[in-house]
């Protein structure tokens, strides 16, 4: 745990703005495991928040706490001023909060623009009826969103496949319409699950980009899950990690990486005098011993 | 009293035909996450097959049995191999209507074959033997029926918890992939399944038939009772088919012997939906059923 | 990013799949029309009634589709909300002077003897209510289970049809009000402007718009926002609930579309048939129409059509034609099993083979029809993007800019 306070680390943000997100205590328990355990941080707005561990550690439970598909044994989350822990589900969106998925899978035959339009449901308002009479209205907001989608998959240059049904796609192209269709539910926070998991260096490079231009052109805030060192370090404004469900470091990228809990976590041992400045050095470092 | 004995007796030994044929549900379930609309189909196959053996083929009672128990294990082995398979990763509606149609055309196979009027059921037993003691009279047929549900849950009860087979059956249905993954043949798993379904379900139409006395082709009808016993028990649970079914039994019988007093409110036969009645009751309380399991989503 | 702002060529990609796009499906329709119109005026009336009994059916199929095949819940109670809409309209409908024998007396039968005005948008209406009683209990359960309750609703309805005597007739049924606008009562030849029309004609004017306004009207909810929620929750409810659809909600407002259309149906039916009995609304009812929407195509406006043709239709063409010889012997096969025992055999084959349906085999011949370079050109997919798809690989670290310099950031 770093010692320094969110100001200390962070001089450039103003001292008196609020965390966008708040969790303390988070622990989460099944059949006999312990995958979280007092699990607390705070994530600031506009920031790029990334949680990292081993496999294991319990990244993926805490994503699901934050969106809502775990309730947790303790612990509470506040958003944006709210309890988030209160929110089923379905209410996650309205308040502002996409996530992307980990594994794709659950819409192959939806088309990516239908995809998209899937996650402007929040941002529209036609039920059953008015959509069963398609009036004005209703077809105004059909055109606008529709509109909206095309310009987004433009902007992450999938707009060509806006009639492709998502499971005859790469895998990294639907991960690609996954993240562009988080966009289109004009989130207040991005979770994004291992955003660049099964990809070559190539498309995570172009994820990468991507969501730096999400945070410095957006300013949405985004909370990464991923075990990319390379990308994580490369990217993050702040770093959590998280081993056996505990949280073992919190801070800037160069400090956690030098941090000798997390070189243990993830290569078991503490090894060589020389912090590097990126993990696939350590281990190059961990084989000429 | 000595009624309300005679009833519950009744309602056990009629419970344990639709536990027969409740398991018969749940063992395909389980194995394939299949519910078997036909399953009460295969119930009439096997039956018929019996009374043919011994009226028209003029071989004795268990030879016939034997028999029957073949043909339908053979017909369930059949149906898996080769329209189940085709099914894998479609949706569960689609999969349900494929033994819809079985259900049907096994149906309308048995029609054909030996057309529709009443057949008296082929019976080792002489008709209304048993014995009576207080009013109450327990007849051998269904003395034999709840001795025979005990035996074959019985075996059942060592077939999977002792031998080879019945292990990789249980694993199977509590992990596909992991199974595949430690070398279990899930063929063979699955053609277990089917097989065994079969079999129960002959071994429950043939007492059935005995227990009725004659039967049509709509003897396979039963089984829309059963479903109830499936649910109430939970679709995944073996105890719970049992159980399941005895209550059922139970439900109907003791619901029919009262129900003349209760007949402007609750209308004439009303004993053939109260078993649905109880069901919905316990779906209420336990979404579930009584012993069945949530299923989780992934994401 | 404000909604408004985009690029005009954007929009002209983007427009939602209207029915009447392109040139050719205007000339369809216009076809379509004409041949609707030769039918009506020179068809025989058995085919009139063949097409009258289909159109129907194809109501309560559309119905049967939004809750199964677009938003993927089991259900076998069709029949059941059939009924609700059939027992409404006789109670709003029926004729108040006719008395049943019940229990050994006389007892008049329930009916208001109400204008087809009201009874008909009644039936939907109560079979909706029905759906929206019913549905917040049935509709937690999952899978399966779901399935079989609806089962259970088909055998409790039919103990409380058959028992309620003074409504339905009890088991040997009741006659049912035929629509009457005015001085027109339908089940009669009519003369209007002077041309004899005959009842089947009347009814096929009053079930084509019926139908085509129901078709429409699915159609509709499916490309808009309620029915991508749907096909959301059919496909996966979790990942729909990370949507923001709630979940509970979609499948109610499903269940009650549903219900309503069945109810519509039901009421057809029983006012065109003039008589019903209670075991009509059957098990077997319920799995004719799953059977159509698989064999017609699932989630498909067309294939619900089509479907409840094939399932409704064919063993009636079949009859007339006296394909299939009525065996008289005593083995008793009448040409009922052999249909039965057909349509088993179909079912079975078209999900085995074509998951699609008929609809699917259509496509799938459309593409095979289709000149072999033309797929080699688009990479041997249908639905090949209509521009050139944007450089996937080559993105530069300011992706999100539009390509004409502007930021999205911009106003």
């Amino acid at each position: 745990m770093s010692d320094l306070s969110i100001q200390e680390q962070r001089p450039d943000l103003p001292t008196s703005q609020p965390s966008l997100l708040s969790a303390q205590g988070l622990t989460v328990r099944f059949a006999g495991i312990t995958a979280l355990a007092e699990v607390s941080f705070e994530v600031q707005p506009g920031e790029l928040f990334a949680v990292i561990g081993p496999n294991g550690a319990g990244k993926t439970s805490l994503f699901n706490v934050l969106s809502r598909v775990y309730q947790p044994a303790a612990g509470s989350v506040t958003f944006d001023g709210r309890n988030l822990l209160r929110l089923k589900t379905f209410q996650m969106a309205r308040a502002g909060i996409a996530r992307t998925f980990q594994n794709l899978g659950q819409f192959p035959h939806t088309t990516v623009l239908d995809y998209l339009l899937l996650g402007r449901h929040t941002r529209m308002r036609s039920g059953i009826l008015l959509g069963g009479l398609y009036l004005g209205p209703t077809r105004n907001e059909e055109k606008k969103n529709r509109a909206y989608c095309m310009h987004i998959l433009e902007l992450v240059g999938l707009a060509g496949y806006y009639r492709y049904p998502l499971g005859s796609l790469p895998f990294g192209l639907q991960k690609r319409a996954d993240l562009a269709r988080a966009l289109a539910m004009e989130p207040k926070l991005l979770l994004l699950d291992e955003p660049v998991a099964g990809m070559g260096l190539e498309e995570s490079e172009d994820i990468a980009a991507i969501i730096l231009d999400i945070k410095e052109q957006l300013g949405i805030t985004q909370i990464l899950v991923e075990h990319d060192m390379a990308m994580v370090m490369g990217i993050a404004d702040r770093v959590l990690v998280l081993d056996f469900g505990r949280v073992i470091a919190q801070g800037l990228p160069a400090e956690v990486q030098a941090n000798p809990e997390v070189i243990k976590a993830y290569l078991g041992e503490s090894i060589g005098e020389q912090p590097s400045t990126s993990a696939s050095a350590q281990v190059e470092a961990s084989r000429e011993q | 009293m000595a009624f309300f004995i005679q009833l519950c007796f009744n309602g056990i030994a009629l419970g344990c035909i639709y536990a027969l044929i409740a398991l018969g549900f749940t063992i395909i379930f389980k194995a394939s996450e299949v519910i078997n609309f036909a399953q009460g189909e295969f119930l009439l196959v096997g039956a018929y097959v019996v009374w043919a053996g011994v009226s028209e083929w003029n071989l004795n009672f268990f030879l016939a049995f034997l028999l029957g128990i073949a043909v339908t294990v053979i017909t369930g082995v059949l149906f898996e191999r080769l329209a189940l398979r085709q099914m894998i990763g479609r949706p569960a509606f689609a999969v349900l209507m494929v033994t819809i149609g079985l259900d049907i055309l096994l149906r309308t196979g048995v029609i054909i074959k030996w057309g529709g009027s009443n057949r008296t059921a082929a019976s080792p037993f002489k008709l209304s033997s048993g014995f009576d003691t207080g009013g109450v009279h327990f007849g051998t047929s269904e003395i034999w029926t709840i001795i025979v549900t005990i035996v074959v849950c019985a075996l059942l009860f060592v077939f999977f918890r002792f031998t080879k087979y019945g292990l990789a059956m249980r694993a199977t249905a509590i992990d596909q992939e992991a199974a595949l993954a430690i070398g279990i043949n899930i063929r063979v798993v699955y053609a277990l399944a089917w097989g065994i379904a079969g079999a129960i379900a002959t071994i429950g139409g043939v007492f059935l038939g005995i227990q009725e006395i004659t039967f049509d082709p709509t003897l396979g009808q039963i089984a829309l009772l059963a479903f109830p016993a499936i649910i109430l028990g939970g679709l995944d649970s073996v105890v719970g088919a049992v159980v399941g079914g005895i209550l059922i039994g139970l439900t109907q019988d003791i619901t029919a012997g009262y129900e003349s007093h209760f007949a402007n409110i609750l209308g004439a036969g009303f004993h053939d939906i109260a078993p649905y009645i109880l069901m919905i009751i316990i779906l209420f309380i336990r979404p579930y059923g009584l012993f069945g399991t949530r299923k989780v989503e992934r994401i | 990013m404000s909604v408004s702002d985009t690029t005009t060529s954007t929009l002209s990609i983007a427009k939602p799949p209207i029915l009447l796009r392109a040139a050719n499906r205007r000339g369809l329709l216009v076809l379509g029309l004409i041949l609707l119109a030769l039918f009506f005026l020179f068809a025989s009336d058995q085919w009139l009634s063949i097409a009258n009994y289909a159109m129907i059916a194809a109501i309560a199929a559309l119905g049967l589709n939004v809750l199964a095949g677009y938003t993927g819940q089991i259900s076998l109670g069709i029949a059941f909300f059939m009924a609700i809409g059939a027992y409404t309209a006789v109670w709003l409908g029926g004729d108040p002077t006719t008395t049943f024998f019940i229990n050994a007396r006389q007892v008049p039968a329930i009916g208001l003897g109400l204008s087809i005005l009201i009874w008909l948008p009644a039936s939907g209406i109560v079979a909706a209510i029905a759906g929206a009683l019913i549905g917040p209990s049935a509709l937690r359960l999952k899978g399966f289970y779901l399935g079989i309750v609806s089962l259970a609703l088909i055998f409790i309805g039919r103990h409380i049809f058959v028992n309620a005597a003074r409504l339905t007739g009890g088991p040997g049924g009741r006659t049912f009000p035929s629509p009457v606008f005015g001085s027109l009562d339908l089940s009669r030849q009519n003369d209007i402007f002077g041309i004899a029309v005959t009842s089947n004609q009347q009814f096929f004017l009053l079930l084509l718009p019926i139908l085509a306004l129901a078709a429409i009207f699915v159609s509709n909810v499916m490309r808009s926002r309620a029915g991508r929620a749907f096909q959301a929750v059919r496909d996966n409810e979790t990942g729909a609930a990370i949507m923001g659809v709630n979940i509970l909600q979609a499948k109610m407002g499903a269940f009650i579309l549903s219900s309503f259309l069945a109810g519509i149906a039901g009421a057809l039916f029983a006012s065109y048939n003039e008589y019903v009995r209670p075991d009509y609304w059957s098990l077997v009812l319920s799995i004719e129409f799953v059977a159509a929407i698989i064999v017609g195509g699932i989630a498909s406006v067309w294939g619900s059509i089509l479907g409840a043709t094939f399932v409704f239709a064919l063993p009636q063409i079949i009859d007339q034609f006296n394909w299939l010889q009525q065996s008289s012997t005593s083995s008793g096969i009448s040409s009922g099993d052999l249909n039965t025992a057909l349509y088993g055999l179909l079912i079975i084959l078209f999900l085995l083979f074509e998951p699609g349906g008929i609809l699917g085999l259509i496509n799938r011949i459309q593409l095979l029809a289709r000149p072999l370079s033309n797929r080699m050109s688009k990479g041997g997919e249908s639905s090949g993007p209509d521009s050139e798809p944007g450089p996937p690989f080559e993105v530069e670290s300011s992706t999100l800019s539009a390509g004409n310099g502007t930021s999205l950031l911009a106003g």
